[in-house]
């Protein structure tokens, strides 16, 4: 019964894993800026992002496609991911910032004299590396926990996670947080003592986005073919009975949950020195909705399709937002309402739709042409 | 330099002449003050504060503006040939200004009959001394103690008491003989006492503190604070003091609590409307609507549309095509045109319903098995509508004016009660009654009930449960397009409004607990008032708001449901 992975998925996927982690910034690095085949600096840049965004796809498609967890604030984990590398950066920045102080800018622009006690650890690399995935996980199991115990699903669901985002972002722009109010953490400088702005460290940070990317990609297809991953698809197909089966549902919901919310915290910590700023505005509920749109786009429950949409509607949309500002939001909305309603397959699932819709139609032709034959079929034998 | 003051002052001269205007025909007591008021000017440095106490004795409204004037250094003495010498202050009469004789209202001419021009550069206006100054600053005050309005007598008094000059006590006590109106009369009371407490008599201050604890008069808490705390005060008097520092402490507590209370209720009213269409398309359909707030604005641009047609008509350019809406051009001030919200009413409801009609049969009808996919699909209406919006009717909000009976505000025991806070109460216990009544007592709602108890059933019945499905969904938006007309009222009205909502009144409903309206009610009643009591609480509202959404997910630990959960056999539900 074990799925197994066929070769051919592996030789693919090894194909595209060394494209994006080797080729593309080795086109970036190693040709001339005139070549056609010259990746820019500033490309390197939003595939780098576009790439964070594919990891919290996958992590939603984790969550929604593999065990029916409709989340609308996954964008919360992968803000307080970006949060608690920003602290690091922002503490990185030392005495470059404009007050020339030890303490952030905008601390001391509140008035702030001494750094607050909750800080001082994440002067420490590994410190914040560490709360990146503990902080959204701690978040993950406490809010997981309460709600899984009470039984709450479906839409409930969705619509907690939602309260929960909109709380905190809420939260996130008061001062009192000590965490930038709305402005959040802008202006990095270095992180690890390479300096933020050269085109080596973004090249760098797109690496460790790609590979993070392909880590997370493998670790979820693992986990999927697991019995684990039995589980979990049997939750969401119908969780009573999994229950009555004598699963603890509740504990397999809380676990990918949990791990959802780390997986987007990593993608977050990685996207924000790549776009250089991280504020509340991250946590809107819209925004976790719009990462929804990612999924739903690219196909759920396949693992490749949110990726596949993650890019593909941030590309569209860096392109659009450009050439059309006043349409394009209407563009977004009209698109996803097309796809919830005629490709719940999303785009990866097209090709199959659109054999299985040929396959009706030319069942309902033949069948048709069988009727038809039947029908001059009669007269021929009564005349017989 | 000279011209920005002279503008300003001109502004205010403005205003005045509008009091001006409505004493058309002067009365004797109108004509007296005026010709005491030019024989002050006219008068000698000396005896000018002197008349000007007296003129008290003789009050007329009208020397609040002339007093204005001469303090602003807009009155000015007109020499005329003949050797009389005419007081005359400088009124605004279309782009300049016209000079009007202050002894009987009439411009001022010269001896060929024709108006005399002023030039405001050369003349010298009549100047005002600090002691004058002083004194027409008390004859107001005075003249206020007799105003005809009870709120402005009672402000004077008030500020007369707070002076604790003991020269007002006569006056006082000569306006307490002839006064009527009972609250003002405590008024006064209250005043005389607040000017005791500074008497050197024990016995006089612990008779005032007595009559302050009785009335429970807050203006004057600090005073008394002040005498509680003071070592150089006898014994007895002190702890009067504190009594009555006690008895309105406690006071101001209740009235705290009542004032919280009552901003609690009305924002839970406010919740309660904007959450009442969705107890429809949620609570009894199941149908996820994250574009309930859009349709919602859909009603509250339907207010503005209908405010524009009522008043100058407006010019909108969606897409670059430009739409003219004329308008009847009703004046601002006419009845029919403060009456307009009556009309936006059903005009939202209907505009909002029918929005509601094409998304339910464009998109929702085909989502009645898949929630979440509802919930999705209808997000990416909610954003296709918003940037709608935004290019109908721009960015920023529009501009609807509440009625001027909305402003203002009226006191029950020194708690304010705004109108708008208590029409949003009205307009709440209208929407949910109506609603509650239709859904109960008319053959539609049956239907409506039917179709949402057991849709199978209903159909076996013969209900026709497509075009219930569709008639619901319309209600359900119709009553979000009442609740936009409705905060177009008491708030704003943009393309992002409907997202401020939309966590909100989820959050009512699933509290409430879904499939009855009952929860819904005490849900917002209840959410509003816990808001509003941490608000004042923490003196913070975000933090009231982030504490009452984590009190709500600990809330539904406990409860899971919500308050009155439906009870079914199905084991999904």
């Amino acid at each position: 019964m074990k799925q197994e992975v066929s070769k051919k998925e592996v030789l693919i996927g090894a194909i595209v894993a060394v494209f994006l982690i080797a080729v593309i910034p080795g086109l970036n690095a190693f040709t001339p800026a005139g070549s056609s085949l010259h990746v820019s600096d500033f490309n390197i840049n939003l595939w780098g992002q576009y790439l964070c965004l594919a990891i919290v796809a996958v992590s939603i498609d984790l969550l929604w496609g593999y065990t029916g967890l409709l989340s609308l604030g996954q964008m919360l984990f992968f803000s307080l991911g970006g949060y608690a590398l920003g602290m690091h950066l922002m503490l990185m920045i030392g005495k470059l910032g404009q007050y020339k102080s030890d303490l952030p800018d905008f601390m001391v622009f509140l008035g702030y004299t001494k750094l607050p006690a909750h800080w001082e650890p994440f002067a420490h690399f590994g410190f914040a590396a560490f709360a990146v995935l503990w902080v959204p996980g701690v978040v993950a199991f406490i809010f997981g926990y309460l709600a899984f115990r009470s039984r709450i699903r479906g839409v409930y669901f969705s619509i907690l996670t939602q309260a929960l985002t909109y709380a905190a972002c809420l939260l996130f722009f008061r001062n009192e947080l000590t965490l930038g109010g709305n402005n959040g953490f802008t202006d990095f400088k270095t992180l690890l003592g390479f300096d933020l702005g050269t085109p080596g460290t973004q090249r760098g940070l797109y690496i460790a986005s790609a590979v993070a990317l392909v880590l997370v990609y493998v670790l979820c297809r693992w986990l999927t073919l697991t019995k684990f991953g039995k589980v979990q698809r049997a939750i969401r197909d119908s969780e009573n009975r999994v229950l009555f089966s004598g699963y603890a549902a509740a504990n397999f919901k809380l676990f990918v949950f949990v791990l959802a919310g780390m997986i987007a915290g990593l993608a977050g910590a990685l996207y924000v020195p790549q776009v250089g700023i991280i504020n509340p505005s991250q946590m809107e509920p819209a925004k976790s909705l719009e990462a929804i749109v990612w999924v739903a786009v690219g196909g759920r429950a396949s693992l490749i399709g949110p990726i596949i949409g993650a890019i593909g509607v941030n590309g569209l949309k860096s392109w659009a937002s450009q050439a059309f500002p006043a349409y394009w939001p209407i563009f977004l909305g009209a698109m996803f309402v097309v796809v919830v309603l005629f490709m719940p397959r999303g785009v990866v699932g097209l090709p199959a739709q659109i054999q299985e819709a040929w396959r009706r139609h030319k069942r309902a032709r033949e069948a048709a042409a069988e009727a038809a034959a039947a029908a001059t079929q009669v007269p021929k034998d009564s005349q017989s | 330099m000279m011209r920005p003051y002279v503008q300003r002052s001109l502004c205010l001269v403005a205003a005045m002449a509008m009091t001006f205007a409505s004493l058309v025909q002067a009365d004797e007591s109108e004509s007296s003050a005026r010709q005491s008021a030019a024989r002050a000017i006219l008068a000698s440095e000396s005896e000018q504060a002197m008349i000007v106490q007296d003129m008290a004795a003789n009050p007329s409204p009208i020397l609040g503006p002339i007093f204005e004037a001469w303090q602003r250094s807009q009155v000015y003495i007109y020499e005329a040939p003949d050797g009389a010498r005419i007081p005359f202050m400088l009124m605004p009469d279309g782009s300049g200004s016209k000079a009007v004789r202050i002894d009987n209202g009439e411009p001022l001419v010269g001896p060929n009959g024709a108006p005399v021009v002023v030039d405001e550069a050369t003349m010298k206006p009549v100047e005002t001394f600090a002691k004058l100054r002083r004194a027409m600053r008390s004859t107001m005050d005075l003249l206020a103690l007799a105003d005809p309005a009870p709120a402005t007598r009672q402000s004077a008094i008030l500020k007369l008491g707070m002076k604790q000059s003991p020269e007002a006590l006569p006056i006082l006590n000569a306006r307490l003989a002839r006064e009527q109106d009972k609250a003002v009369k405590n008024g006064i009371l209250d005043a005389i006492a607040i000017i005791n407490l500074a008497s050197p008599d024990p016995k006089m201050q612990i008779d005032a503190l007595n009559q302050l604890k009785k009335s429970n008069s807050v203006p004057s808490r600090e005073l008394v604070a002040k005498m509680a705390a003071d070592e150089k005060l006898s014994p007895k008097v002190r702890a009067a003091a504190a009594s009555t520092l006690k008895a309105i402490d406690n006071h101001l507590f209740w009235v705290d609590f009542f004032g919280t209370m009552f901003r609690g209720v009305s924002l839970g009213s406010v919740l309660l409307v904007v959450a009442l269409g969705l107890a429809i398309t949620f609570g009894l359909m199941g149908v996820i609507n994250m574009a309930h707030g859009e349709i919602m604005v859909v009603g509250g641009y339907a207010t503005y549309l209908v405010q524009c047609i009522f008043g100058t008509g407006v010019a909108l350019a969606p897409f670059g095509i430009s739409v003219n809406i004329p308008g009847f051009g009703f004046d601002s001030n006419s009845g029919i045109y403060q009456s307009y919200f009556l009309f936006a009413l059903p005009v939202a409801f209907f505009s909002a319903a029918a929005v509601g009609v094409l998304l339910e049969r464009g998109v929702i009808q085909f989502l009645y098995r898949r929630p979440l996919e509802s919930l999705l699909a209808t997000w990416g209406v909610s954003l296709v509508m918003q940037q709608l919006f935004r290019l109908i009717f721009g960015p920023a909000n529009a501009p609807v004016y509440s009625p001027a009976w909305l402003l203002g505000s009226f006191s029950v025991g020194d708690v304010i009660m705004n109108y708008n806070r208590v029409f949003v109460i009205i307009f709440a216990v209208a929407i949910v009654v109506g609603t509650s009544l239709l859904l109960a007592k008319t053959p539609v709602g049956l239907l409506i009930r039917a179709v949402m108890q057991d849709r199978t059933t209903a159909a076996c019945m013969g209900v026709r449960t497509r075009k219930v499905n569709t008639l619901t969904f319309a209600f359900g938006s119709g009553l979000a397009g009442l609740a936009g007309a409705f905060l177009s009222q008491i708030g704003n009205i943009g393309p992002s409004t409907g997202q401020t909502y939309i966590v909100d009144s989820f959050m009512v409903v699933v509290v409430g607990g879904v499939g009855n309206l009952i929860g819904t009610v005490i849900s917002a009643l209840g959410i509003g008032t816990l808001d509003q009591i941490l608000q004042t609480g923490l003196r913070n509202p975000v933090i009231g708001k982030v504490l009452v959404l984590v009190g709500i997910i600990l809330f539904l630990q406990w409860k899971p449901s919500g308050l009155f959960a439906t009870k079914g056999r199905g084991l999904e539900n």
